[in-house]
């Protein structure tokens, strides 16, 4: 009897110690969650609305801690010269509208992990002395602007000094006459990884501007009737340019004194003018430009001071001039592309031996032929033409382009070649269209 | 006496003498292109230009773009007249000779080399002080850019 008494006081004992020992757990347990969550303080969100108690979007970002989500609500805001100096997310509901009244610049972010989306910028003031924009980004990491649209902006969006951001889905629009009173819808300036894609852009200097900018890709944007240049690269190394569409702008696509650009898919497009091209390469190095297709231009490609670069798989149709080579292009490669219906196929200012190739390329203007049945021509293709030769030196002589007497020079030219550059030549033109 | 002909001739020596003058000409921003970089110059507070002895008018969209093509081609040798924009006064043209020179971190200019001109002294040395840059004559520019060119 008195050991079971003991044994049961002892289980009692034991039971007593487990759940003070339980009950002291879960009380630490709580106090540890609870100690760490004053630690890591729940992220709110703010409302600015017209008829909330937060009425402006300078207000709510002075009254929200880091990490914060500001929503703004339907409405037109009055407001410019707004700094965001902390990480803050700023979503707009309904596309709210912040009217900066051409009074300087509407928004600043002056800080890391800042995302902008769903607002209506417009109205940004024109300056010859500082570039405004609707959105800037400054020395800043990890931002996202994103589904903004952004009306009569000087600059659009302007990043620079800025690290890893995304600039996705936005419409910047704007109807500039003037260069000199027109910013660039996106203007990159001393960037790194950065993304723009998707974007819609038009109206203003240039569409896309990247300055002393390396390790980016501009993707899938569209970009038409800027009055310079739809994308316009200077300085700037290591970059992708895929899938994007060039319309209608003063000219294409300038890349200028860059290395190891790729340029792929693109639709260089109606870029007429006396200096229109769809791209213009000066001084580029070890870069690829392959699938684009170039449709109407006054000048497909415009090459100078161009080397170790691979043109091949492009569709040049209905340019004036498919390629333009202007001196001290060295080691350029043109294979499999197509060639068709071009005014000129190709023109070179100086008949310089070079190391440029042709191969493998299908020439709409070939008349040739192919005995052999191997698809590819038995004669060479001379894309250079006699007359395309005389208009470099005397341009106005263009009158003359239909012209018996040209059509008997050219006829003249084929038979004994005497004038134009035995160096550009395609040894293996193809009899078909190319596909890739 | 006064005969239509002699009008005619008159006039017509008068056209002819103004065609043949030669001097700068204003750019055309947004349809005029660089000699040097073949770039639509668009704007109108860097715009240069050079003319030669005989007359021949070359513009450029940028300082760098007139000091960069004048290393390069020797083309100084030639040059009559060379002309940058007082940055303070769009469109105005000021011989090099006469300007300063403005290389600030805080003022891109067109081709990636900082540089901006003025006509006077004070006001460079006030955008001096104001964006911490550095004041240089036209012969100092010119050697910059010429080692600029060189690193590309």
């Amino acid at each position: 009897m008195e050991m079971l008494t003991n044994t049961y006081s002892n289980c009692i004992l034991q039971k007593q110690a487990l759940a003070s020992g339980v009950r002291a757990s879960v009380a630490f347990l709580l106090l540890f969650l609870l100690t760490s969550i004053s630690q890591v303080s729940v992220a709110q969100s703010l409302l600015v609305g017209k008829t909330g108690t937060i009425q402006s979007v300078k207000k709510a970002i002075q009254l929200a801690q880091p990490h914060d989500t500001i929503y703004i609500s339907q409405g037109t805001y009055l407001e410019s010269d707004i700094i965001i100096n902390k990480p803050l997310t700023l979503i707009g509901r309904h596309n709210p509208v912040i009217d900066g009244q051409f009074t300087g610049e509407i928004i600043t972010i002056q800080a890391d992990s800042v995302v902008v989306e769903g607002l209506v910028l417009q109205n940004v003031k024109v300056s010859a002395i500082k570039d405004y924009a609707a959105i800037r980004i400054s020395r800043s990491k990890h931002c996202i602007l994103r589904n903004n649209q952004i009306r009569n902006a000087f600059f659009g969006i302007y990043l620079e000094k800025a690290d890893s951001c995304q600039v996705q889905n936005n419409r910047i629009h704007s109807q500039s006459t003037m260069e000199s009173t027109s910013g660039n819808a996106i203007h990159v300036w001393y960037c790194n990884t950065m993304l723009i894609e998707d974007n819609q852009v038009s109206g203003h200097r240039d569409g896309i501007y990247f300055e002393f900018v390396s390790n980016s890709r501009i993707i899938n944007n569209i970009s038409t009737k800027n009055l310079r240049y739809g994308l316009h690269f200077m300085f700037s190394d290591n970059n992708v340019y895929r899938s994007n569409r060039f319309i209608n702008n003063g000219a294409g696509v300038a890349v200028m004194y860059s290395k190891h650009i790729t340029m792929v898919e693109n639709t260089f497009q109606n870029n007429w003018g006396a200096s229109a091209y769809g791209i213009l390469l000066k001084d580029i190095t070890d870069s690829r430009i392959e699938k684009n297709t170039f449709l109407q231009n006054t000048v497909g490609i415009h090459a100078e001071g161009t080397n170790r670069t691979i043109i091949q798989h492009n569709e040049f149709r209905q340019n004036g001039w498919a390629l333009r080579m202007m001196g001290s292009c060295e080691e350029l490669r043109f294979e499999r592309n197509n060639f068709i219906a071009n005014t000129f196929e190709v023109a070179s200012s100086n008949n310089y031996t070079s190391n440029n190739t042709f191969n493998g390329n299908y020439w709409s203007s070939y008349t040739g032929y192919d005995l052999d049945r191997d698809g590819t021509g038995d004669v060479p293709h001379k894309p250079v033409k006699l007359f395309s030769y005389l208009i470099e030196d005397v341009p106005t002589a263009m009158v003359l382009i239909r012209s018996l007497f040209i059509d008997l020079l050219e006829l003249a030219e084929r038979v004994a070649p005497v004038l134009t550059p035995a160096t550009i030549q395609d040894d293996g033109p193809s009899m078909r269209l190319n596909h890739w | 006496m006064i005969t239509p002909l002699k009008i005619y001739v008159g006039l017509t020596s008068i056209l002819l003498l103004i065609a043949c003058q030669s001097g700068p000409e204003p750019i055309a921003y947004g349809s005029d292109n660089c000699h040097h970089c073949k770039m639509t110059i668009s704007d109108n507070r860097y715009g240069s230009e050079l003319v030669t002895q005989k007359g021949k008018v070359y513009k450029f969209d940028s300082i760098e773009c007139m000091a960069q093509y004048l290393d390069e081609n020797e083309a100084g040798a030639s040059a009559k007249t060379l002309l940058a924009t007082d940055y303070k006064n769009p469109g105005q043209f000021i011989e090099v000779s006469k300007a300063i020179f403005l290389q600030s971190e805080q003022m891109p200019s067109p081709m990636g080399m900082f540089l901006t001109a003025f006509s006077d002294q004070e006001t460079a040395s006030q955008f001096a002080a104001e964006k911490s840059g550095n004041l240089l004559t036209w012969e100092a520019t010119q050697k910059l850019c010429a080692s600029h060119g060189n690193a590309h």
